[in-house]
């Protein structure tokens, strides 16, 4: 198992270097030059040109560039921002560092946790008023855009009701409708597989033994059923969370959270290059790490793959 | 790193749950959005528009504007010109304290120029209203860290001798900034202390979340009445309306849809301010690019083709005004009188049949460069050109940046662009827009006489004959079409109606030294 775990590592980190390179490339192949972008209506001053493009390291050869790249990732500055000219990138993001995995880890539990309990709920009442709610729940969970949904709680709880601050971050219930939205559409998601699943494993000879043998339903559904209902749900709680976490760039733009993902779309925005590669770095690696975390457990509970190592 | 991360996050935290429960003892805070962080929060670095929103509040200069745009003395109460117009004698405010208690005098004015200047310090938009002081371009080339030509008279008299006439010194927007702080808080002083003169003084800065000022007791002009501002970081702007209307915040200068919104939105009557910004928008034919742009008459037709009012309505949502000549209200040397030009197609037909172009016979192609923002408002003016003119525009959409560097470069044939003042006097736009050597002139249009007038202009400090040569200059220009202006954007902001003393002008609000905020 760890000697498994091990080799996942090696090869995550293999991952983030491939990341590196590709934010390097693509920030390449941004049309126009940041220099340019910085200096606006003033692009007619050749000297303050000169002098911003010593600063940023730009006027060297680019793979020089990247040295320097590697080495501010290594030192941990990730380099200037261009914006907030003279800052440390990891200055800019400092305060929004955890604020955005946090959300996510946040939603994912709770998505979880209410989507297979819906999901067993519809399962085990196949085709009763039950699972015709949950079911249409769902779909309108799913198909509801996650700015519209914000903007019609906004109106409704915040406006109309004064319930719930519209925005902001610091405070608990300033958190209830961020997570609202987030948790929404995977929780739909998970709930309509942890049906398809419970319905299949129930089906299953096994179950039909359990219950001959006389165990009481509970039993039945909540240890023999589920545990084999979540083995294959678990891969794909890695997906959810890519999903959660480019999620988290509307949420935290329209509830004004200072985490990374508004943060991502204001430096887009204001061509702080520096800041959007370390952002984009910064989510390569929740993910992957997730995905490791999610691998591991997989393994932990299926001893077929660490055996052979394989599964991704 | 990591864990300072966690430390930073939750002592944040810790801090914002703190405010909230003070809040319900300290009821006078004014609570208003920016739309990001400031890009900086020091008075020599500065050189964007959101920290200026903030430190207008902390930092003062020579002089100060009034609710209606006027320029009003601030630091400095009078001044004259030297008799060879190379410098200028400053009187300066007495019984000033800066927010460390320290007097203001002579001394700081001098230290700020400099550390402008010195190279190490990255000095920011202000650093360039110094070039024509003598021994400047010696602090700048690191030769000296003294500025030869500001001589230090008394407390309160300072003395500024340029190499060239430079009538409009004593209006350019300075920070003038305490000189003992520095050795006081070290270099990075500005992230803890305020170094200010003004009616608030620097508190904090949460980034991402908020800055925060509090009122400074002994402020020259008087204690403001309310204990401090809250500049709450809010990117959306329709996330800053609904703030607004629940209450979260007092103020909301309105930004992209919010606009409308506020506009449109019956709620907002009686809350809301407007004001035109101080930004020219105007048409650029570079007749260097485009052979039939050397004819005035093609010229005025291009003029005459698009209607300012279906502009107003169908692009700007009303939040716009007309545009005619090249210097807007509330900028000194505007011309009330400024005839308006009229949208008549009829008369451009004429005149492109007059100057041997009849239904736009004969016309090369040509093309409108600009970037996305932007792209509806050329369509329009593309499809009004090629209907009316039987002009063959294509529009080009690029990269903003790139489309700067080439408009500065002279390198783009036809546009549509703005051109916001840095200071109150309309000779912002006459000398950087269409003086011939100005290296902003990006529709290349070049007129002896209209140069001469700007030289003049800018040897006059007298400024009732200074506006006179501004309004000459501008009919020169006008005269024969070498432009013309389209709209001006209108500023849309809402206070709640407690709130009183708010002055938004064409720079932005004023500082928030006279509001009050009623329970």
């Amino acid at each position: 198992m760890i000697g498994y775990a091990m080799r996942r590592l090696v090869g995550l980190v293999g991952v983030w270097f491939i990341a590196i390179v590709l934010t390097f490339v693509a920030v390449q192949f941004v049309p126009g030059d940041p220099i340019m972008a910085l200096l606006s209506d003033r692009s007619g001053d050749p000297v303050l040109e000169a002098r911003l493009r010593a600063d940023y390291g730009l006027d060297r050869p680019l793979p020089v560039q990247f040295l320097d790249y590697l080495g501010n990732i290594a030192n941990g500055s990730f380099g200037l921002s261009f914006r907030y000219a003279g800052t440390p990138v990891i200055e800019v993001i400092a305060g929004g560092l955890l604020i955005t995995p946090m959300l996510a880890l946040l939603a994912i539990t709770l998505a979880v946790g209410l989507g297979v309990l819906l999901g067993i709920v519809a399962a085990v009442r196949q085709n009763t008023w039950a699972d015709t709610a949950v079911i249409l729940g769902l779909v309108t969970g799913v198909s509801i855009p996650n700015f519209a949904l914000s903007a019609f709680l906004v109106w409704f709880l915040s406006i109309k009701a004064g319930l719930l601050p519209v925005a902001g971050w610091g405070r608990p219930e300033q958190l209830v409708l961020p997570l609202i939205v987030l948790v929404v559409p995977p929780t739909a998601y998970i709930a309509r597989l942890t049906r398809t699943y419970m319905l299949e494993v129930l089906n299953q000879d096994y179950i039909r033994t359990a219950r001959a043998k006389g165990l009481r339903e509970r039993l039945v559904i909540w240890r023999h059923a589920l545990r084999n209902t979540l083995v294959p749900l678990l891969t794909t709680v890695g997906i959810i969370f890519g999903g959660l976490l480019s999620g988290t760039f509307v949420v935290e733009t329209i509830f004004n959270i200072p985490g990374l993902g508004r943060l991502a779309i204001e430096s887009i925005f204001a061509r702080d290059y520096p800041v959007t590669m370390t952002i984009v770095l910064l989510f390569t690696v929740f993910y992957s790490l997730i995905n490791l975390a999610v691998d591991l457990a997989y393994a932990a509970l299926d001893p077929r793959i660490r055996l052979t190592g394989g599964a991704g | 790193m990591m864990l300072k991360t966690m430390r930073t996050l939750f002592g944040t935290s810790a801090l914002v749950a703190g405010l909230a429960l003070a809040g319900a003892a300290v009821a006078a805070e004014l609570r208003t959005n920016i739309p990001a962080d400031p890009g900086m929060i020091d008075p020599i670095t500065y050189s964007e528009l959101v920290a200026g929103d903030v430190l207008g509040n902390v930092y003062e200069g020579f002089i100060g504007l009034d609710a209606d745009g006027n320029v009003v003395p601030a630091l400095a109460t009078s001044w004259e010109a030297h008799d060879d117009n190379l410098g200028f004698t400053f009187h300066l405010r007495e019984g000033v304290k800066f927010h460390s208690g320290r007097d203001f005098t002579a001394a700081d004015v001098k230290y700020t120029f400099e550390q402008l200047l010195i190279p190490g310090n990255r000095g920011g938009l202000n650093a360039s209203y110094l070039d024509p002081i003598v021994g400047a371009q010696a602090v700048k080339d690191g030769t000296t860290e003294t500025l030869e030509g500001v001589t230090v008279v008394d407390d309160h008299t300072l003395d500024v001798r340029f190499t060239t006439p430079d009538v409009l010194f004593p209006i350019y927007p300075f920070y003038f900034m305490d000189s003992g702080i520095v050795e006081e808080h070290g270099p990075e002083w500005f992230n803890s202390v305020s170094a200010g003169t003004g009616p608030f003084r620097f508190e904090a800065w949460d980034r991402g979340q908020e800055v925060r000022l509090s009122a400074h007791e002994d402020y020259w002009g008087g204690a403001p009445e309310i204990d401090g501002v809250r500049f709450i970081i809010v990117p959306t702007g329709d996330t800053a309306v609904s703030m607004y209307e629940a209450g979260e915040l007092d103020l909301v200068y309105a930004a992209d849809t919010a606009i409308r919104r506020i506009l449109v939105d019956d709620q907002f009557e009686g809350q809301r301010i407007t004001a035109p910004a101080a930004q020219v928008q105007y048409i650029g034919m570079n007749s260097n690019l485009y052979e039939p742009f050397k004819d005035p008459r093609v010229r005025e037709a291009v003029c005459l083709s698009f209607d300012r009012q279906a502009m107003i309505e169908g692009l700007y949502d009303g939040a716009a005004f007309p545009l005619y000549g090249q210097i807007t209200p509330g900028v000194a040397g505007y011309n009330p009188d400024f005839p308006a030009i009229p949208y008549n197609p009829e008369r451009a037909r004429e005149l492109m049949a007059e100057a041997g172009y009849p239904g736009g016979e004969g016309l090369p192609p040509v093309k409108m460069q600009t970037t996305e923002p932007n792209r509806n408002l050329h369509l329009y003016l593309a499809s009004q050109f090629q209907e009316i003119l039987g002009m063959p525009v294509e529009v080009e959409i690029v990269e903003r940046g790139g489309h700067i560097r080439a408009m500065n470069a002279g390198e783009v044939p036809f546009f549509h662009w703005g051109w916001s003042a840095g200071y109150p006097d309309a000779l912002y736009f006459l000398s950087q827009m269409w003086y011939g050597p100005s290296p902003y002139n990006r529709g290349r249009w070049q007129n002896d006489e209209y140069d001469a007038l700007i030289e003049q202009a800018q040897q006059t400090p007298d400024e009732q004959e200074r506006y006179k040569l501004y309004h000459a200059a501008e009919n020169v220009l006008m005269g024969e079409f070498g432009t013309c202006g389209t709209t001006m954007r209108m500023q849309v902001a809402v206070k709640k109606p407690n709130v009183e003393g708010v002055a938004l002008t064409p720079f932005r609000f004023l500082p928030f030294a006279d509001v009050t905020i009623a329970e």
